[in-house]
């Protein structure tokens, strides 16, 4: 798997790079993505971080509403067009995706002492908070299902990842929306049945 | 599989979802024709999609799903080191809690550490439950119960909620439970302690509402029980609009807000669990279910989300305890009768439970004493039963009752071996004796090591015995056993894969600060599991890893040194590098005597004339 390192660039946020790079991703300029990928994630790690923190518990969590406060701060909004819009969120579903994963990981074993010595053998933590151990699994089983049918593991991604509706997501992967909806209920069948599976053996 | 196998199962499964359950059945057997690989496949899909709409499998946002884990690990602290709060000087963070952090202070007036708990702003939000928990966290305060957590002030400063209590220098049976397996005793005891804390607070007409491990504190100094948070859960209770009373209401309710119970539900009654009043007696149920994880190791009702382990605490029967090593079936009924579903079928006070458990406790103390008075002939005779010791440390039901009968009979030499398999899974204080009663030349020692399977971090197939070195897969977790028919004292290292560059690296295995109380003296014929709960991995690197074992007579200076990092905070590895040197010369030295070497199918007896047995256990990782 490419590990993906967060670069450490911290703002000004260059609003009109962001801007510029996505309009390029979107012509088709796959290097656009790359540059584009830490910007957005230290953008959207640091609100998910302040969305998620102690004063708001207990409210409602909105992916969308998260994303678009990352769009606002990070996009030059006077020369930019509705497209970008999907687009940007198409590519911040699968940073939420990158960075709920990375801290799942991460909280998930930390009780192994974090890796900060490379020690041979070492205790597992059968502790492992079993929402983060399914949840990690279900990532592993949507990555199978993107080496099978990689529009359909988008179609998971963007909703369930990125908290696009089926309009949202039709419009980005220009399909259908009926698509959209046949492509999620297989995805998310299939997806069922493989963490039933791996869950009962 | 082939994209066009795929596409045509979407193509016939798309379909059929749409169909009602007659027109898809017959849809999908007309469409798969002959090929009844592909119709299973559907037909397994199908039945996927259907738990999937029920359950609202994805249904919800990531973010939402893993919210919960962010806000532990991010959040930011209310109050620094060194801060000065009202009258309490803040000394160290303990933790944090549903219910808000906990700070080590101190109070400047009386000079007393205290814990202070600041609320969080979410639980103190009314103020009139606030006032109510208040009023009944001082009553059962004022109790005097040594079980009850004492509690000195309730208070605000710039706008912070606080609880001043007792110091509890300790951790929380969530956390005892989790470094050590519990003998009966300790269990007992455990359960004891907390009883004694309800039956005190019931007649104080205040019921917990919230028992659960980690609202129960075991002292390090005494092992003295505290149980926390009396009338703390009636604040964060969750209001019901309306009356639930069905299994399907209560779990639509869970599914609309499944993040305001969670971790909660566990120790749930089934009467809490419906939403309706709650005495006493669920403050039973939830006693019950802490005494059946402290035998099995896991609670009774486990779903795989909570509204799942709801419909197992409201329907499942829990499965047998007796199943776990030397339980008795005294404690069995006792844990069965308090957690009955119907609250007017469990023990009506928390006092009945008391006794039962005490009157328990006792008969096992008198158990140990018969057992002590044949300690002499027992020496002489425990020869390890070599081939059957695994089996033989599961004290069943039946052998359990068997050793009872003959104790009560008298202490023939059958019923020594008996009763000597029964004393080895029980807690004794492990005090080294003054002079080994009978002293046998040299060293005799049987390992075994465990093998559990996993496969997507996930156990999998039945744990299983071997005598020694296999190759094992990555994905292979092992435990090791050891155990001798002699006392005496044990170290266990770990030395990782050699490379070429770096000199080997040990880490302690064994002393530890959790198993065997910490002592490196073990028993004769006293299993040591190692680690006692959870299980060694492998990690990526490839190689053979070696497990020493040091098995000496007296105890070895040589190695007095390694008890220091024998740790969980330095996972074990020795980081000072003349220790290091010192552990590999004498390992070194002592390897190159003559150890005997006996494998059977499922243990490994090693032997050495000398006065130390030094031995590698190599285990061969791909």
């Amino acid at each position: 798997m490419k590990q993906f390192v967060p670069m450490k660039k911290d703002p000004p946020r260059q609003e009109h790079q962001i801007t510029q790079l996505l309009a390029e991703w979107r012509e088709g300029n796959q290097a656009a993505l790359d540059e584009l990928y830490p910007l957005v994630y230290d953008e959207l790690h640091r609100l998910a971080r302040r969305y998620m923190s102690r004063e708001r518990k207990g409210h409602t969590l909105q992916t969308t509403a998260l994303i678009n406060e990352a769009y606002v701060r990070l996009i030059d909004q006077r020369n930019v067009q509705w497209a970008n819009r999907s687009h940007f969120f198409a590519i911040s579903a699968q940073i939420m995706r990158r960075i709920l994963i990375d801290h799942a990981r991460r909280h998930a074993y930390a009780k192994r002492g974090g890796g900060a010595r490379q020690v041979s053998l070492d205790e597992t933590a059968t502790v492992i908070h079993e929402d983060l151990a399914e949840f990690l699994r279900l990532d592993e089983a949507l990555k199978s299902l993107a080496e099978l049918d990689p529009r359909r593991s988008q179609v998971v991604e963007l909703k369930y990842f990125g908290g696009l509706n089926n309009d949202e997501i039709a419009g980005v992967l220009k399909i259908s929306k009926n698509t959209v909806i046949r492509d999620w209920n297989m995805a998310r069948a299939w997806l069922h049945s493989q963490l039933a599976g791996s869950a009962s053996n | 599989m082939k994209p066009e196998r795929w596409q045509q199962i979407s193509r016939i499964f798309n379909r059929a979802i749409l169909l009602d359950a007659a027109a898809r059945s017959a849809y999908v057997k007309e469409n798969c024709g002959a090929d009844s690989d592909l119709q299973a496949e559907i037909e397994k899909l199908i039945e996927s999609h259907q738990q999937a709409e029920g359950d609202d499998f994805i249904g919800g946002l990531a973010v939402e799903d893993v919210a919960e884990h962010f806000s532990e690990a991010d959040e930011e602290l209310a109050l620094q080191k060194g801060r000065q709060f009202g009258n309490y000087l803040i000394l160290d963070h303990l933790g944090t809690g549903g219910m808000g952090e906990v700070y080590l202070a101190k109070d400047s007036r009386l000079d007393r550490t205290v814990a202070l708990k600041i609320l969080a702003s979410d639980v103190v939000a009314d103020k009139q439950r606030m006032q109510r928990f208040s009023q009944e966290a001082k009553v059962a305060s004022s109790l005097n119960q040594p079980n009850i957590l004492t509690i000195y002030e309730f208070g605000e400063v710039d706008t912070l909620t606080f609880i001043a209590a007792e110091f509890v220098d300790g951790e929380t049976l969530r956390d005892y439970i989790r470094a050590k397996r519990l003998k009966l005793v300790e269990i007992l005891d455990i359960g004891i302690q907390m009883l004694a804390a309800l039956d005190a607070a019931h007649e104080a007409s205040i019921v917990h509402r919230d028992m659960k491990p980690e609202n129960v504190m075991i002292r390090k100094r005494d092992h003295v029980v505290k149980v926390l948070d009396f009338g703390l859960a009636k604040v964060t209770e969750q209001k019901r609009g309306s009356d639930a009373v069905t299994a399907e209401q209560v779990l639509s309710e869970f599914k609309t807000a499944p993040g305001l119970i969670m971790g909660t539900v566990n120790y749930m009654s089934p009467e809490q669990a419906l939403g309706k009043p709650v005495d006493a007696r669920s403050d039973i149920w939830s006693s019950g279910i802490i005494i059946y994880e402290m035998v099995a190791g896991t609670t009774p009702f486990r779903g795989s989300t909570s509204a799942h382990t709801i419909v197992q605490i409201l329907e499942k029967q829990p499965a047998s305890l007796t199943h776990s090593v030397g339980v008795p079936p005294e404690l069995q009924r006792i844990v069965d009768k308090s957690i009955a579903k119907d609250a007017d079928e469990r023990y009506q006070t928390a006092k009945d439970m008391l006794i039962d458990l005490r009157n328990l406790r006792r008969r096992l103390d008198l158990d140990a004493e018969i057992e002590r008075s044949s300690a002499a002939v027992t020496v002489e005779y425990a020869q390890p039963a070599r081939t059957a010791e695994p089996v033989a440390t599961e004290t069943s039901k039946e052998n359990y009752a068997l050793v009872v009968a003959l104790i009560a009979i008298v202490a023939s030499l059958v019923a020594v071996f008996a009763v000597n398999t029964w004393r080895s899974t029980r807690n004794r204080p492990v005090v080294p004796p003054p002079a080994p009663i009978v002293s046998t030349p040299g060293r005799t020692l049987t390992y075994w090591i465990t093998v559990q399977k996993f496969k997507d971090g996930r156990a999998y197939q039945e744990p299983f015995d071997i005598s020694g070195e296999i190759n094992f897969e990555i994905d292979y977790q092992i435990r090791l056993s050891v155990r001798s028919p002699q006392p005496g004292y044990l170290y266990i290292l770990n030395e990782g894969p050699e490379t070429a560059a770096t000199a080997p690296e040990y880490v302690v295995v064994f002393p530890s600060s959790t198993a065997n109380n910490g002592s490196e003296y073990i028993t004769a014929n006293q299993r040591i599991q190692i680690p006692d709960q959870s299980w060694l991995k492998f990690d990526k690197e490839q190689g053979v890893e070696k497990l020493w074992l040091v098995f000496g007579e007296n105890p070895l200076p040589e190695l007095e040194g390694i008890r220091a990092f024998a740790n969980r905070q330095s996972r074990g590895l020795i980081t000072d590098a003349q220790l290091n040197t010192s552990v590999k010369s004498f390992l070194t030295a002592h390897s190159a005597n003559q150890v005997g070497h006996e494998k059977g199918d499922t243990l490994t007896t090693l032997t050495s004339s000398e006065k130390v047995l030094v031995y590698p256990i190599k285990l061969e990782h791909h």
